[in-house]
């Protein structure tokens, strides 16, 4: 397998994963709405923040991967996504460990601000012009690296892993409050 | 958390693993990562490159590099003092506001935006085959891209003889290759019609 066909197989696989992931989170949500926020703890119980933990791991290994291995130098906003994503993958496994309440106040402000940010860049793909007219030739922000099934691009998966964080956290919230 | 749950949860992302590698292995032709490079000559003194655009082009007056190359089905394009003053646009596979460019062009030369005396040429640089949009000719073909153009090669000549920094850059040319201005990034029917309007000042007779 070449490089760019190990790129490929990467993507697609990931894209997957990010498919999955958006599925689940609205099934969650959905459930939510229709079963009630009694539900919540039923469902996931403790297991919510693990399952945050999870994705959030994922996420991180993911970038890192795309980083480290094939070399893909992330523009500004994806340094911004790091941010939000690399301590939610150390924080959320502290919090699982130590089944700590505490864990949602310093994990939701990161997911959600991710997740602004996420839009933000997702934006910047569709419409260029909102980071200026020309492409840095190195890593420009508009630039879409990854494009499967048309609309998965990397800030899409990071949108939709912290969204599912952030899903995961308030059930886990919920589970514990209740 | 219920454990026929977890076991649903593992299922589904295992499955998603399986199928994705399938899907991926068994998936698409392994691309030609050679196509979209060229082998072109570039003779002469490089540009030096812009910076900011916006604050103008030191390189006004300077004689820019011939270049002879070839397009993707092998015609010879040359970028050459051969009299005839050119606009030259260099393009990016990759770069979204050069995908939204190239329709404007096209258009703008459809409607006869270029002056009788005046050539286009094109360049594509900076191809990376783990970009999108890869090859650039295929994209180019895909908008019926009659612009003679010529294909850069991986050390990126072309861009570095003509300093170009980002893309979409264009460049102005009298007939002896002298530089007449550059501009950078999307310049719309307006800013095509000014180049126009350098390069007709620099039709002879």
């Amino acid at each position: 397998m070449s490089d760019v066909q190990t790129l490929s197989a990467y993507n697609k696989v990931l894209a997957l994963l990010t498919l999955v992931a958006l599925v689940g989170a609205v099934v969650l949500i959905v459930y939510r709405l229709v079963k009630g926020p009694e539900s919540a703890r039923d469902l996931l119980g403790s297991g919510a923040i693990w399952l945050a933990w999870a994705v959030a791991a994922v996420a991180t290994a993911g970038s890192l991967i795309y980083s480290e291995y094939f070399h893909f130098v992330p523009c500004r906003l994806c340094w911004f996504q790091r941010i939000f994503m690399y301590p939610m993958s150390l924080v959320l496994l502290v919090g699982s460990i130590r089944k700590e309440m505490v864990v949602k106040y310093y994990a939701l402000p990161l997911s959600l601000l991710g997740l602004a940010t996420s839009i933000y860049h997702y934006l910047v793909q569709v419409f260029p012009s909102l980071e200026g007219s020309g492409c840095d030739p190195t890593n420009p922000c508009s630039a879409r690296y990854v494009e499967e099934f048309g609309f998965i691009s990397i800030p899409f998966m990071a949108g939709v892993g912290f969204t599912l964080i952030t899903v995961l956290l308030l059930f886990y919230v919920k589970a514990k409050e209740e | 958390m219920n454990k026929n749950l977890m076991w649903i949860i593992g299922g589904v992302v295992g499955l998603a693993l399986i199928v994705g590698l399938a899907w991926a292995i068994a998936g698409e032709e392994p691309p030609d990562e050679t196509a979209g490079f060229g082998t072109p000559t570039v003779t002469g003194t490089n540009l030096p490159a812009v910076e900011n655009p916006n604050a103008g082009d030191p390189a006004v007056g300077m004689t820019a590099p011939t270049v002879v190359g070839t397009d993707w089905d092998g015609n010879e394009v040359a970028i050459e003092p051969d009299g005839r003053p050119k606009i030259v646009v260099f393009l990016a596979h990759w770069c979204p506001h050069c995908q939204a460019e190239v329709p404007v062009i096209n258009n703008w030369l459809a409607n006869g935006g270029l002056p009788e005396g005046v050539d286009m040429y094109a360049a594509t640089i900076f191809t990376n085959a783990r970009r999108p949009n890869f090859p650039p000719q295929t994209w180019l073909q895909r908008e019926n891209w009659e612009v003679p153009t010529v294909m850069d090669n991986a050390e990126n000549a072309i861009a570095l003889g003509f300093g170009v920094m980002s893309t979409p850059t264009y460049i102005v040319l009298d007939g002896e290759n002298k530089n007449l201005g550059r501009a950078a990034g999307e310049i719309g029917v307006g800013g095509l019609n000014a180049l126009a309007a350098i390069a007709a000042s620099a039709v002879e007779g």
